[in-house]
Order: structure tokens, then C-alpha cells, then sequence
């Protein structure tokens, strides 16, 4: 019934293609011996929100470096299965995995501004697409920095140190940094548990307004926030996916006992 | 780590008394280090403070050893009774040093005098150290001066006949330079050629030289004829021509003032003039450039190559046994005895690299060597290998600060892994890296071993760098201020004047160490605030 008044919100089993950001099929993932994700499969509907759940370890953030193979980076890490965006799957050898990160931006859970100024950090990208005309490195920092609400704090202040900002705004600077190259999907790895309570509410609003943009994908450890943002949420245990649906139905009528316990805080 | 145990005492006073000992270890060290600062600089500062001429009156030697020997000793004090000397008073505790000058010996010599011969040590206001222009110097009364026509002038006219005895010599030169060597050159030029076609065209230069080669001559008479009049203590006369006099100095007279700047010109002579009478006196410039430019050449060379290795073992070499065994073997590398270095530069740089450069692109020379002798070039190169160990180590431990999260960050974004270590790994590396390049610059500046193995030289007759092409010789032989100190110190145990500019040399050294790592430790404390703390 209430699914009714909840417009938009389609169930996970209903999306179609063309309504999917991100297709995962079938993702098996290892670690040297460890099995990290078990046979993934799942779709992250575009311009949506949605919230990647479970206990420490439980392979949640394996799952977003997947989507722009940051996993590439460790030793010893190997994958099957596919992970489609754009109709095209990322894992094949023939992906140009830097075009792929451009579209697949990516915030971390620490703050990780690069050591130069506010104006360098967000025109980062942009420089290593190849713009290079100060007009449009402006206008793009600018854009960047408006959408990740942090214009107004900053904007007599860019070629001032990065390190001089607060941790909160170190954070948006980061989102704008990820948001200059205009990202297709956005994946954030638990980008406010570094931060105080009001700055996550303002990082929240955020999320909020950037969804008409792109696709955002969050991993969380706050059953609050992932409840408050996100439209859809995934549960996991030990590397499998024990549920997925729209987050008003996960949080109110979980179907799987273990969400249940999760979600009360019984375990985890 | 076994417990000290030590009956009677509480644990707090064992406490203290650990402390107590490193305190006083730590104290040791500290005294160590302040008196080898002490030392170098008060010996090194002597060299340049002016020192009083006394006169010395010595008793005539009286010991038995010597009446029963019938055959006088060679080495046996001069016949006089008073000296004009410098006294150093620093040695053993029965005798005393003196740099003593006399007709014997007008341009200086030593003498070790016990104690109680010394009747009397007068400071001796009326005479002069007299500098020559060759580095060396007398130390006697001036009387007069005397002019070619014979007349005998006092001495207070001095000043005004050195400058014009300058102008004879500046009229020399200047007939030598602009008449007599381009004629040289031109006779020079006939003789390759056909002679008896040439032959009046020949004749005539031959006159021309002759005639200016007489005008030079007659200069020189006139020039060499004025003299400075000087006597030793016991009244010996001895003449000086004054176009050999650079300065004199009554140094017994000089107030503290005067005694400031002569010691501030000794300085600039010290750090301007080439080295005279085989590294005893004059000034160090060449060895302090020498110096220099081989550490500046080493960094140019160890710099890039250490930071490429260090990039490639700390991001690109797959974790394996290998890549452990390489590691190790860099850092084992450092420990290596620098003269070990020394050889392997002679061996495999100057005869087999050099050689091979001779008989691919100088062979017209051979068997005159161009590249195949030691040099410039070599001692940096050689220096440089052995340095690249530290700016390894150094620069991968700089690497390995780097956050990974900002390394996530830049691949994040798009960056490839060469973007990434260019844009962001390198610059907040850059502090890591100094401090391997400082490192390498004391060490090189420092080093003597392998250098006299491969172009350090006691004295070389020609800079590395002048105004003739290329203007930068790397094949040229240098001189270094470390070689130049192991130089002089063999002399240092005949010679007192010498084992001063030893440790002169050996000050300026340490103050070219210092700057060196100033100008270095400045630069990364910038790059420091500028790429970590924001």
C-alpha cells in the first residue's frame, strides 16, 4: 500500500535496462585464497540512491572499487563475472580503465585532498583529460565546487592550500574534485564516518540534490543514514547479497531474518 | 634484554642511574663534536690572524752531546744569537717553535729551541713580514729603498715607488701582450711555410721583435734595480727587488683594528688566489672550485638516476625474492669503502669508458689520452655511484610516506600509475628526496680516497671551466679542498705556516659542507610546508 504513495520507487526486480546504472552478474572475487564477493548479482537504478549495508568486512566496499576496478591496485586480486555500465562490460582486458574512473568518480571515507591548492584539487582530472584552456578549467571549478555547496566558502580563498580547509569541507572538496569530470555514477565509501554530525547532515543534502545528476552509490555503517538517503538498499553478509530492495521496504518489512537482526542491531 | 640487576638499589635509582649514564654518553659526544669545531676553527683562524715578529735572543748551544762530537751537527742552530721570529709556544712543554729568518735562510726556515737557551723575547716593532708575489716571505727590518741611480730613499716613500714599479711592469705586459707575442705568432707562421719567399717580409718582423724585445729588456733592468733594503737581527744585509713585494706588513705595530683587516685581505686572498710554493701558501680558489663543481656535476648525475631506481623498486617491482635481494643489496652498497669505488672509477670509467671514447672519437690524438685520464668528469661519476645508494634509500623512504589514500585518490580520478607518481607521489616525495641529495652532497664534498684515484690532483694548472670552448672541460683535472688538506698535511711537520693553511683549508671546507646542506635543508623545508602540511 504504501509502495503506492512512494512514486518512482520501482521494486529492484522491476528495473529495466535502460533504468540501470550499474549491472553486476554473477561477480566472484578473491583476495589470494580469500573469497571476498560470492556471485553478485544485482542492478543500482540511475539516478538513485542507494545504500550498500552490512557488518565490517562483509566485501560492501570490494564491491564499489569493482565498479571502477580500483581492486586493480592490490596484489593478488582476481575477479569473474561482469560488471556492465554503459552496455559495456568493465572487466574485459579492452576497457580503457582511466576513461572508466573519469566516468565513475569516487569518494573515500578519509578526506584525501592532494597537498596543493583548493583550484589544483578540482581541476586534477580535468588536467589529466587534457583541458588545459584556463576558461574552461575555471568555469569547470567553479561548476564543481557550486554543486558540492562549497563555492561560496571558498571562493576567495582557491589557490590557498587545500590542508587549510576543515575536514568537512575537505570532504566536499573532494565530492567537487570527483564531480569536476561530470561522473556518471558517484561511489562514496562511507564518505561521513570521519565526520561531525552536522557536516553529515550538510553531506547528505547533498546527496540529495546530486542525484538528478548521476547515480550514487553509498556504503554506510549508519542504518539511520542509509535509511535517510538512500531509495534503495542492499544488504550483505560474508560476501553474498541476502537482500535488496527499496529502502522503505528493507527497513520496515525485511524479508530475511538475518536483514531483520541487522537492521535492529542485534548483530553487527 | 636481560634485567639489570643491582643489589642495594631501588627501582627509581636504577632508573636515574640509567639516566645518568646516557646523559653522560650523550654529554661525551657533545664535547667531542664542540671540540673538533673548536679546534678546526681556532687552528684555521690562526692561519689568518697576523702574527707578531719578536726577536729572539737565543744562548749558543752548550750541551755536552755536542762538545765531545768533533763534527758539528748539520742541522745545528745558526750561528747567531738573536732571531727575528714567529713564536709558537703551543708545542712540547720544554720547547719552543720558532719561525725564524737570517741571511742563511731570508725566506724562512725552523728551528725547535729548548726553553732555557731563550735569554730574552723581545717584540721586534721595526720589522716587517715582507710577501712576495711567489707565496713567499721574509721577515726582516726594511731600511730603505734604492733606486737605479743608486740614491737611497727612506722608507716612507715606499708606497709611491711600489705603484710605479707596478706601472713598469703593467708597460711589460702590455708590450708583451699586444706586440711581442702576436709577432711570436706570425715568425711562427712563416716557418711552416716556404722560407725563401718569405724571407723579407721575415726579416722585418724579426727587427720589429728585436726592437720591442729591447725595449722590454731595458724595462726590466730599470724595474729590477729598485730594491728594498732590508737587515735580519744580528745587522746581515739583504736586498729584495721591489717588483716581487705583494705587501708589507709590520705586523709587531698593527693595532686590533689593523690586525682585523689584515686578516680579513688574508681571507680574500685565501679564498681567491691559486695555492703557492707547492700548497703552503697563496690562496685554495681552485681546490674550493674544484670542489664545487664536482658535487654540482655529482647531483646532476646521482639525482635523477637514484629517483628513477627508487621509483622502480618501491612502485613497480613485483614483491619478490629478487627485488628483496636488490634492495639489500643498495643499502649494503652505502658501507662499501669509498677507495674500493675509487678503483672501480679508475678501472672501468677512466681506462675502459675513457679509453674506448678515445678510440672511437679522439683517435687523431692517440696515444695522448682525451677522455682515457682521469678528470673531472670521472670524480663526479665516480662520486655519484658511490652516493646513489643513499639517494635511493632516502628517496624510497620518501615513496613509501606517501598516503595510499591519496595514490587512491589521483587513480580515482583517471590518473594512470605515471600520472599519479608525477602529479602527486613525486611532489610529496620531493622532502624524502632532498634529504637523500643532502646526504649525498656532504658525502661527496667530504671525500679524498677514490678522488686522488680519479682526477683530484695536488695542483692543477687550469680550472675546469674558462673562456675558451667549450668552456666546460670535463676531461680537465681538478683540484679538491679534501685533497688539498691531505696534501698539506704531510707538509705540516716541517713547515708551521702550512699546518695552519691545512686547517684553514680544513674550515672552509666544513663551512662549504654547511652551506651546501643549508641551501638544501631551506629547500625541502619548502617543498615540505608546501606539499605536506597543506
Amino acid at each position: 500500500m504504501l509502495k503506492l504513495f512512494k512514486h518512482n520507487i520501482q521494486p529492484v526486480s522491476e528495473l529495466s535496462s535502460a533504468q540501470t546504472a550499474v549491472e553486476v552478474n554473477e561477480l566472484n572475487l578473491w583476495f589470494g585464497d580469500k573469497h571476498v564477493l560470492k556471485d553478485i548479482t544485482m542492478r543500482i537504478p540511475k539516478n538513485k540512491v542507494t545504500a550498500l549495508i552490512g557488518q565490517s568486512g562483509c566485501g560492501k566496499s570490494t564491491l564499489i572499487n569493482c565498479f571502477n576496478r580500483l581492486n586493480d591496485l592490490y596484489d593478488g586480486c582476481q575477479y569473474k563475472g561482469e560488471v556492465i555500465i554503459d552496455g559495456k562490460n568493465i572487466n574485459s582486458k579492452k576497457t580503457n580503465v582511466s576513461r572508466l574512473r573519469a566516468k565513475v568518480g569516487m569518494v573515500f571515507q578519509r578526506p584525501n585532498p592532494f597537498p596543493m591548492s583548493i583550484y589544483e584539487n578540482v581541476c586534477y582530472g580535468l588536467k589529466l583529460q587534457g583541458v588545459r584552456e584556463r576558461r574552461n578549467l575555471d568555469d569547470a571549478v567553479e561548476n564543481a565546487l557550486k554543486q558540492a555547496a562549497l563555492w561560496d566558502e571558498v571562493k576567495d580563498r582557491l589557490f590557498e592550500p587545500a590542508m587549510t580547509l576543515s575536514g568537512g569541507q575537505q570532504q566536499r572538496l573532494v565530492i567537487a574534485r570527483a564531480l569536476s569530470l561530470k561522473p556518471e555514477v558517484l561511489l562514496l565509501d562511507e564518505p561521513t564516518s570521519a565526520l561531525d554530525p552536522l557536516t553529515t547532515l550538510f553531506i547528505e543534502e547533498l546527496m540529495e540534490s546530486l542525484k538528478k545528476q548521476c547515480t550514487i552509490v553509498i556504503v554506510t555503517h549508519n542504518m539511520q543514514q542509509a535509511a535517510r538517503v538512500s531509495d534503495y538498499t542492499a544488504f550483505f553478509h560474508q560476501g553474498k547479497l541476502v537482500e535488496y530492495a527499496d529502502s522503505d521496504t528493507l527497513f520496515t518489512m525485511p524479508e530475511k531474518k538475518q536483514t531483520e537482526d541487522y537492521i535492529t542491531g542485534r548483530y553487527g | 634484554m636481560a634485567k639489570l640487576r643491582l643489589s642495594g638499589l631501588n627501582a627509581v635509582q636504577r632508573q636515574s642511574l640509567v639516566i645518568s649514564l646516557t646523559a653522560f654518553f650523550t654529554g661525551l659526544l657533545l664535547i667531542a663534536l664542540i671540540s673538533v669545531l673548536v679546534l678546526i676553527t681556532a687552528r684555521g683562524g690562526a692561519y689568518f690572524w697576523p702574527k707578531p715578529i719578536y726577536s729572539v735572543a737565543l744562548a749558543p748551544i752548550s750541551s755536552p752531546e755536542f762538545a765531545s762530537d768533533q763534527v758539528p751537527p748539520k742541522e745545528a742552530a745558526p750561528q747567531v744569537e738573536t732571531l727575528l721570529a714567529n713564536v709558537f709556544d703551543d708545542e712540547a712543554k720544554s720547547e719552543i717553535r720558532l719561525k725564524y729568518a737570517d741571511a742563511l735562510n731570508p725566506y724562512g726556515a725552523q728551528l725547535l729551541v729548548e726553553r732555557e737557551r731563550i735569554k730574552r723575547i723581545d717584540l721586534a716593532k721595526n720589522s716587517a713580514e715582507i710577501k712576495l708575489n711567489d707565496g713567499r716571505q721574509v721577515m726582516a727590518v726594511p731600511e730603505n729603498v734604492v733606486t737605479p741611480e743608486g740614491a737611497n730613499i727612506p722608507l716612507a716613500k715606499l708606497p709611491q715607488i711600489m705603484e710605479s714599479v707596478a706601472l713598469i711592469s703593467d708597460e711589460i705586459t702590455k708590450l708583451n701582450k699586444q706586440f711581442l707575442a702576436p709577432i711570436h705568432e706570425s715568425l711562427s707562421r712563416f716557418d711552416n711555410r716556404d722560407v725563401v719567399a718569405d724571407a723579407p717580409a721575415r726579416e722585418k718582423l724579426v727587427a720589429q721583435f728585436n726592437e720591442y724585445q729591447q725595449r722590454v729588456r731595458s724595462l726590466e733592468t730599470q724595474r729590477d734595480q729598485y730594491k728594498l733594503a732590508v737587515s735580519f737581527a744580528d745587522g746581515q744585509p739583504f736586498s729584495i727587488p721591489i717588483f716581487t713585494i705583494q705587501s708589507v706588513d709590520f705586523v709587531s705595530r698593527l693595532t686590533g683594528f689593523e690586525k682585523w683587516q689584515v686578516a680579513i685581505g688574508e681571507v680574500f686572498v685565501f679564498l681567491t688566489e691559486s695555492p703557492k710554493q707547492a700548497n703552503t701558501s697563496g690562496g685554495v680558489f681552485p681546490a674550493l672550485f674544484g670542489t664545487v663543481l664536482m658535487v654540482f656535476i655529482m647531483t646532476i648525475i646521482v639525482t635523477p638516476f637514484g629517483v628513477m631506481a627508487a621509483i622502480y623498486l618501491s612502485e613497480y617491482a613485483p614483491n619478490t625474492a629478487l627485488t628483496t635481494i636488490i634492495r639489500v643489496s643498495v643499502s649494503n652498497m652505502a658501507g662499501v669503502p669509498s677507495i674500493v669505488y675509487g678503483v672501480f672509477g679508475l678501472g672501468f670509467f677512466v681506462y675502459t669508458l675513457g679509453g674506448s671514447i678515445d678510440s672511437l672519437f679522439f683517435s687523431d690524438t692517440l696515444p695522448a689520452p682525451t677522455m682515457g685520464s682521469p678528470g673531472i668528469f670521472w670524480a663526479a661519476l665516480t662520486m655519484a655511484i658511490l652516493t646513489l645508494p643513499v639517494v635511493i634509500v632516502a628517496t624510497e623512504e620518501g615513496l613509501r610516506r606517501v598516503p595510499e589514500g591519496l595514490k587512491a585518490g589521483s587513480y580515482a580520478l583517471g590518473a594512470t600509475k605515471i600520472e599519479t607518481i608525477v602529479r602527486t607521489i613525486l611532489p610529496i616525495a620531493s622532502p624524502g628526496i632532498m634529504t637523500g641529495v643532502i646526504l649525498a652532497i656532504a658525502r661527496a664534498a667530504g671525500e679524498v680516497a677514490p678522488l686522488m684515484l680519479v682526477g683530484a690532483v695536488k695542483f692543477a694548472p687550469a680550472l675546469p671551466i674558462d673562456g675558451e670552448f667549450p668552456f666546460l672541460h670535463l676531461d680537465r683535472q681538478f683540484m679538491h679542498l679534501g685533497v688539498l688538506i691531505y696534501d698539506s698535511a704531510f707538509h705540516s711537520q716541517t713547515d708551521a705556516k702550512s699546518a695552519s693553511m691545512m686547517f684553514a683549508a680544513c674550515l672552509l671546507l666544513l663551512v662549504v659542507v654547511f652551506v651546501l646542506n643549508i641551501l638544501a635543508v631551506l629547500l625541502r623545508t619548502r617543498l615540505r610546508k608546501r606539499y605536506l602540511k597543506g
